[in-house]
């Protein structure tokens, strides 16, 4: 058993390590700034795939808040450059933090409540972020002639700049600057969550998923250790959130909207809920299957639900269960064979 | 003395609308165990029927009625058909069925979107006219609203409690493989239930559209209060989502009335996330004793 562990967390370094240096290599291989720009957000999405990965496929919490977390870390950042001329490298850590503490608040109220309770009060939750931001009209800051709202309103929070990197680097280079910050972050964000997949906190989930019964008598508490990952899978959330922000150099309510929620549920759903590679897998496979769909955007909706409907009822273990499938048999055909 | 008739007017007719989405809800949660995140899409396809059958097809409001609810139950049917059969039983029922219907959610919604445009589009069934309370103008139509709403409570309640299909759906609730020994068919119970669900939702639906318009994600909000109502009343506690649907309706309007519209919701969930940690289970739900 724990030689298995051990042979695992090899493999999941190898794997990291060989996905990090194929997308160090990317850019230089397809420098176009569309490739780059793309790869960009599939970074931005993959992290906020894999902490939301490990707040309901790990951690068991069917929280829909993801979103509301990462446009909280989006919005923190940039009204901090806007308001107060803080740079976007400092901001980008505050936005985390008050993800953390927003994602404290909503788990007081909402952890206490099982599965689908918690999924509404947290839908519920995103969509009154997203009520409060679009009615806001209110001037809150002159800038010329134009009136900018608290919030930026329903035109989005704009003009608090980016990370910068037009005065350090040449031209041709500046989109590689927020690729290599959205790349660094998604690894760090997914070493993390691979540490806590594999860690005593994700075999106490494991235990508590499998014999709810036995680990409480053991002292284990569901809701102290929902409540710690729920904060800490926030953090990185909100760091997305800010990263995105400054890549596209402008925050707005459209973060907020159902159907990029449910993109990224069905990026999750499609790699494997609760799989440490899942939300790469899924991200990269939903990614390209919009890139594909291009000429076909008036079912783009239509398109993600039946692949939503799809791998719920034939595939539920994703594209890395698929994988995990897969491997078992050769592995047990081997075992027989030897 | 206005200002009370007008909270009270808008109050009640907001708690209606809510009453008639949350009773579908319930049904579907407290008899399934499963939440139906296609009910707003239900109720969208719903309105849009009602809208075909009567300006497209130029059919008599008395046939296009009846027709788009069928057009309901028939969604309704498929959903289990195409979809929810294929979960049943399996691990982790109550999620998949989450993210399943939120897939046919969004399919509906699309078809909806190709088929109709993104434009508001008017409702032309509805009460004309209305009376006058003081100062505050009462359409028809808002009291069509309430009295529907209620009866359709009624007839929910009773069907549930004195008819041998009604016995069926609550043998199921109350422990499923039990039903199935006792030769209650439990797939029949779970179509049964989907196209009453689907059908609910097409009445909500129509009657929404009416006082307001008609457009693809029409659905979405009031499916969300309608949650947040079952939540509160507890998940499938028919009896109490009325009784928290009308008071909802009325704190809401309270709110915008004092504090303006944007607060309305916000103020709503707040009040909803201060209920829920008094009582987790709902004010009126039960504590389920959990089995290990």
């Amino acid at each position: 058993m724990i030689a298995g562990l051990r042979s695992t967390a090899r493999a999941d370094w190898l794997t990291g390590l060989v996905l990090l240096a194929v997308a160090v290599a990317l850019p230089f291989l397809f420098p176009s700034r569309y490739v780059v720009g793309q790869l960009t957000l599939f970074f931005i999405w993959a992290t906020v795939v894999s902490q939301w990965n490990l707040v309901f496929g790990v951690a068991g919490i069917f929280s829909l808040a993801q979103m509301a977390l990462f446009a909280i870390g989006g919005y923190v950042t940039g009204m901090l450059a806007l308001y107060l001329d803080v740079s976007l490298w400092a901001g980008m850590f505050v936005g985390g933090i008050v993800a953390i503490l927003l994602s404290l608040l909503i788990g007081l109220a909402c952890l206490r409540l099982h599965g689908a309770y918690v999924a509404l009060l947290t839908l519920a939750v995103a969509q009154v972020m997203y009520l409060l931001i679009i009615t806001d009209t209110e001037c809150f800051m002159k800038q010329g002639v134009t009136c900018i709202n608290f919030t930026g309103g329903t035109r989005g929070l704009a003009r608090f700049g980016d990370f910068g990197f037009r005065d350090w680097l040449p031209y041709s280079l500046v989109p590689l600057g927020t690729y290599f910050l959205a790349l660094a972050v998604l690894a760090v964000a997914t070493a993390f969550s691979i540490f806590i997949i594999r860690s005593p906190l994700g075999l106490a989930f494991q235990a508590m998923r499998d014999n709810p019964g036995y680990a409480t008598a053991r002292g284990i508490s569901r809701f102290k250790y929902q409540l710690v990952v729920f904060a800490a899978s926030a953090f990185f959330t909100g760091l997305a959130g800010a990263v995105y922000a400054g890549h596209f150099r402008v925050m707005g309510a459209n973060v907020l909207y159902l159907s990029l929620l449910l993109f990224l549920l069905s990026m999750m759903v499609v790699g494997g809920i609760g799989r440490a590679w899942g939300p790469i897998l899924g991200a990269g496979a939903l990614m390209l299957i919009d890139e594909g769909l291009k000429e076909l955007v008036e079912w783009r909706l239509a398109g993600l639900g039946l692949i939503l409907v799809i791998f719920v009822v034939a595939l539920p273990g994703g594209l890395a269960g698929a994988l995990d499938g897969i491997r078992e048999r050769f592995a047990r055909r081997r075992t027989a064979e030897g | 003395m206005d200002t009370a008739i007008q909270i009270v007017v808008s109050g009640l007719t907001l708690g209606a609308m809510y009453a008639v989405s949350t009773i579908a809800l319930s049904l579907v949660w407290g008899s399934l165990r499963m939440l139906n995140m296609a009910q707003g899409a239900l109720l969208t396809a719903g309105g849009y029927a009602a809208y075909t059958a009567v300006v497209t097809l130029a059919l008599p409001v008395w046939i296009g009625l009846p027709l788009a609810i069928l057009v309901g139950a028939v969604i309704g049917a498929l959903m289990y058909l195409l979809v929810v059969r294929y979960m049943l039983g399996r691990p982790g029922f109550e999620t998949n069925v989450i993210i399943g219907t939120v897939g046919i959610a969004l399919i509906l919604e699309n078809l909806v979107l190709r088929l109709y445009g993104a434009y508001p589009l008017q409702q032309p069934i509805g009460l004309p006219d209305g009376f006058q309370v003081g100062a505050t103008w009462v359409p028809w139509q808002n009291v069509l609203i309430l009295v529907v709403s209620i009866l359709l409570m009624v007839v929910m309640s009773a069907f549930l409690e004195r008819t041998r299909a009604g016995r069926a759906i609550r043998a199921t609730a109350q422990h499923q493989r039990g039903a199935m020994l006792m030769g209650v068919p439990v797939g029949r119970v779970y179509i049964q239930v989907l196209m009453i669900g689907g059908a609910l939702a097409a009445i909500s639906g129509i009657m929404l559209s009416t006082i307001t318009t008609l457009a693809p994600t029409m659905g979405y909000d009031p499916m969300l209060k309608a949650f947040i109502i079952c939540v509160i009343a507890g998940l499938g506690n028919i009896n109490g989502a009325l009784f928290a649907a009308f008071a909802l309706g009325l704190f809401e309007a309270a709110v915008q009335y004092f504090l303006g519209v944007r607060f309305g919701f916000p103020a709503l969930l707040l009040l909803v996330i201060a209920a829920l940690i008094w009582r987790p289970y709902g004010v009126f739900g039960r504590r389920k004793q959990a089995r290990l």
